[in-house]
């Protein structure tokens, strides 16, 4: 699991009927600073993370079997939104 | 899910039989710099997207050369084909109409592929 910040949305009409009526976010990955890590990542959503949140991702695929069946492809998904992040300052 | 954009197809003279039938696409995967880039000037087309490594992906949704897909890396990209077991690694999930991409900093929303 990870954290990432809400960076914006993607809409689709052709996809792998598994994500049909899915919420999906573009989410940032972070790294323990703060900073961004990595590429944008195409996340799904069920909790409304808002434009800039922090939210927590998952990337094991068993919520979202459960939820959309088991031939879904996607993997990464909105597991919680954020509140605050306790940290012991850096070495 | 990372997004890419479609660059091409890879077609198999010999393939083991499970890959049999299963277009395969050359995605290059788009980096934050050159996404915050492209809401920029109006009209820039897909070919100023991507910065990332190309990648073969299996693709069933019949994406069209400079369109942005949304692909998945990993053992979940076979996941289409359950219960069969084929050897897939990445997979075509989506194709993007529209990408509204706000990070810090940035201002940017418009349609895909235009």
């Amino acid at each position: 699991m990870f954290l990432a910040r809400i960076d914006g949305t993607v809409t689709s009409t052709v996809k792998h009927p598994t994500l049909a009526g899915l919420r999906l976010l573009i989410g940032q990955r972070l790294e323990a600073d703060g900073s961004p890590s990595g590429d944008p990542l195409v996340l799904v959503d069920t909790f409304g993370a808002r434009l800039g949140a922090t939210v927590m991702v998952t990337t094991d695929n068993e919520p979202l079997r459960n939820k959309v069946g088991n031939t879904t492809p996607a993997r990464m998904l909105v597991a919680g939104i954020v509140d605050q992040v306790y940290q012991e300052a850096g070495r | 899910m990372r997004l890419g954009v479609i660059r091409g197809s890879v077609v198999l003279s010999l393939a083991v039989p499970e890959l049999q039938g299963i277009r395969l696409a050359i995605v290059e995967p788009i980096t934050p710099e050159r996404l915050a880039q492209w809401g920029g000037p109006p009209g820039l087309p897909s070919s100023s997207l991507g910065g990332g490594k190309p990648i073969v992906a299996a693709d069933q949704l019949g994406s069209g050369q400079g369109q942005v897909v949304g692909f998945v890396e990993g053992r979940t990209a076979a996941s289409p084909f359950w219960p069969g077991k084929v050897p897939v690694d990445a997979y075509c999930a989506l194709i993007a109409d529209g990408i509204d991409y706000r990070p810090p900093g940035k201002i940017t929303s418009r349609k895909a592929g235009s």
